[in-house]
């Protein structure tokens, strides 16, 4: 299992935690210095085994999961999810380089909250991380209001 | 007809003299052919449907059908078996005629021995198999040629990735201050990478086409809406170039029956040409009008005052990977294939696609799209036993998403209700209209019920335990389900059926179109 940390620094307790899943490591750090700068946490891992490991570990209020992983794919990533109670709830959203056709339903009907292309626009993307930690918190979710 | 196996030979010949004598003859050469022999088409279409013979031989004259007309039929049910045709016409221009149609060889009876016609057979076969062994090669090409585009074009989409985010990343300062010229030159490859993500979306859309997998989700459509979308898209581009765009839409246009996505699309598309072909300080215009002769359409056009298409490149613009060959430096223009994927859209849903121009003073680009005809989807269901069904409601369902809800799964939840609604009504008597388009999150359905107030209560308490049951739907969002009678016509009313009907139809559209102004749905 591998994590890369780019922040040091304790976090201050009212941010939210991030896990970013992706195989492709310059992605995961871009996208990991775009999530700093808006105020997240993040928790990096490369692959669909290790992502369930971590997540358990650092309870994250959400995921963004790439579909083309190593031991395991994003599906299976999802599924997984389901298994454990305590992070069934966290929502999922899905940044991948497919076809939206085909795989956007099914990233939907599998639990991902919303699905997204490569190069996803960050202000859209942004959007929709700060929406689903709201209703996350609505539901009684693991954020913190 | 090879060597090892005795192959069995349909003849279909209604001269039992001729056929004794063609049977003779193979078995005279000692071929080791079976041959079954029927006397007309019908015998032996039925033959072709039970069983596959290695070859047909064909008289072309038979009882029950005549020259050309027979083969057709024979290449039709079995279009893998070898056809030779046996005739008693030396008629050289009806042998060319088959020949040209799939038939492996045309024999005059009398001018063939036992030998020659065993050669003849066996080769047709031969030669019929090396045609399909071809057609599958062909198939199979152009299926690696689909999957290696698909799988280019997703393996370029990560490196773009990179370059978007490292690019967006420095642009918007997160890595630190950048000078004035820096953040130019960064925008330039921004730019640059956009242009290429347009490319790769073209290519594999077009993949698409090229395999068929090309769908497209009627929905009912506000075409003046969908033109005001597209031009505030596009507004920035054009002022960038200081090009006027403008709109000329006749309000009183009827819905339109279209995938919103794939029309905006198209409009996108055109909009985005005139305006990379039109000169600083020109103009494009968009247009939709009704037009007489075609009372089921909408026409829309889009027209630029650029420099026009010389009139030998006019028939090639629509093709695959078209370039204007006039295109000066700097005017990046894309793969090419925008213009051959709208036309595509525009076909998928029944419509045309032309072009006209004048070289030197524009061109203009003109589409058709079928309107929404609700009387056509409204008469088997609410005419019963040739009558206007006693009364109608119209049920309409609303689904409005929590606040919090994203657009996504939104739009997958208000799918599967729609599946449920579908269910929860009689496909005979009641009518869920497609669904319609529009730019807010809340969804309405509308049911035509042939029912009265009294009753429909049953369908909306069965449409509210099984719709508002669906989990995503409770989480996410509410259901409102209510009624309307929809008037009858007055008792002595002179009009036709079909005007009745019309009738009702313009009255659903009416409230409809009302909704849709409303900005709801």
């Amino acid at each position: 299992m591998r994590t890369e940390n780019y922040n040091p620094a304790p976090p201050p307790r009212n941010r939210a935690k991030i896990m970013v899943v992706d195989d492709d490591p310059d992605l995961r750090r871009a996208l990991s210095l775009r999530l700093r700068a808006n105020d997240f946490d993040t928790v990096n891992v490369c692959d669909g085994y290790s992502a369930i490991a971590m997540a358990q570990k650092e309870k994250p209020q959400l995921i963004i999961l790439d579909l083309g992983l190593p031991a395991g794919d994003g599906f299976a990533v999802l599924k997984n999810l389901q298994q454990y109670p305590a992070l069934a709830l966290i929502p999922v959203i899905v940044l991948t380089a497919r076809d939206p056709e085909g795989n956007e339903k099914r990233t939907l009907e599998s639990g991902a909250v919303a699905f997204f292309q490569k190069p996803a626009d960050n202000e859209e993307l942004l959007g929709v991380i700060r929406a689903c930690l709201q209703t996350a918190s609505g539901w009684g979710g693991g954020f913190p209001a | 007809m090879t060597e090892n196996e005795p192959a069995h030979v349909l003849l279909i010949e209604d001269n039992s003299g001729d056929a004794d004598l063609v049977r003779r003859r193979l078995v005279e050469s000692n071929s080791g052919v079976q041959v079954n022999c029927v006397p007309r088409l019908s015998d032996a279409l039925a033959c072709l449907d039970v069983d596959t013979p290695a070859l047909v031989l064909l008289d072309l004259n038979l009882p029950d059908s005549h020259g050309a007309e027979t083969f057709r039929r024979i290449r039709q049910k079995a279009p893998d078996v070898p056809v030779v045709i046996l005739s008693g016409q030396d008629d050289p221009a009806l042998a060319m005629k088959a020949v040209h149609q799939g038939v492996q060889d045309y024999l005059v009876k009398g001018d063939v021995t036992g030998k020659q016609l065993e050669r003849a057979l066996c080769y047709a076969v031969e030669r019929q198999g090396l045609l399909r062994s071809l057609e599958i090669a062909r198939q199979q090409q152009l299926e690696f040629k689909n999957q290696f585009l698909s799988h280019v074009s997703h393996e370029l989409r990560t490196p773009l990735t990179c370059i978007h985010q490292y690019v967006t990343l420095l642009l918007d300062g997160l890595a630190g201050p950048i000078s004035p010229d820096q953040t130019d030159h960064l925008k330039t490859v921004f730019k640059s990478v956009n242009q290429l993500h347009a490319m790769i979306r073209d290519l594999l859309e077009a993949t698409r086409v090229d395999s068929g997998k090309l769908r497209i989700e009627r929905r009912c459509v506000d075409i003046g809406e969908l033109i005001q979308q597209a031009v505030a898209m596009m507004r920035p581009a054009a002022a960038e170039k200081r090009i006027g765009l403008e709109v000329g839409v006749d309000r009183s246009i009827p819905l339109v029956h279209a995938d919103p996505d794939r029309a905006l699309e198209v409009l996108i598309n055109l909009i985005d040409n005139g305006i990379k072909f039109t000169p600083p300080e020109g103009s494009v215009v968009v247009k939709a009008a009704m037009v007489e002769t075609d009372p089921a359409s909408v026409y829309l056009s889009v027209s630029d005052s650029g420099r026009g298409i010389p009139q030998a490149s006019l028939p090639r613009v629509f093709e695959r990977l078209y370039q204007d060959p006039g295109r000066v430096d700097g005017n990046r223009t894309g793969l090419g294939l925008g213009l051959y994927i709208a036309k595509e859209i525009v076909t998928l849903h029944g419509g045309r696609m032309w072009v006209a121009s004048d070289e030197g003073s524009g061109s203009t680009f003109s589409f058709t799209l079928p309107l929404y005809s609700l009387a056509k989807l409204l008469f088997p269901v609410i005419v019963h036993q040739g009558h206007l069904r006693e009364a109608l409601v119209l049920v309409r369902v609303e689904l409005t998403p929590l606040c919090n809800s994203l657009r996504g799964s939104w739009k997958e939840t208000c799918a599967r209700c729609l599946d449920l609604l579908r269910r929860c009504v009689y496909v005979d008597k009641d009518l869920v209209l497609p669904p319609m388009a529009g730019s807010g999150p809340v969804e309405t359905f509308f049911v035509v019920a042939s029912t009265d107030m009294e009753r429909v209560g049953i369908m909306m308490d069965r449409i509210r335990g099984q719709v508002g049951a669906l989990a995503p739907l409770q989480s996410s969002g509410t259901l409102r389900v209510t009624a309307e009678p929809i008037p009858a016509p007055p008792d002595a009313d002179p009009r036709t059926l079909e005007q009745q009907v019309w009738g009702v139809a313009d009255y659903v559209t009416g409230i409809i179109q009302q909704d849709l102004c409303n900005g709801h749905s």
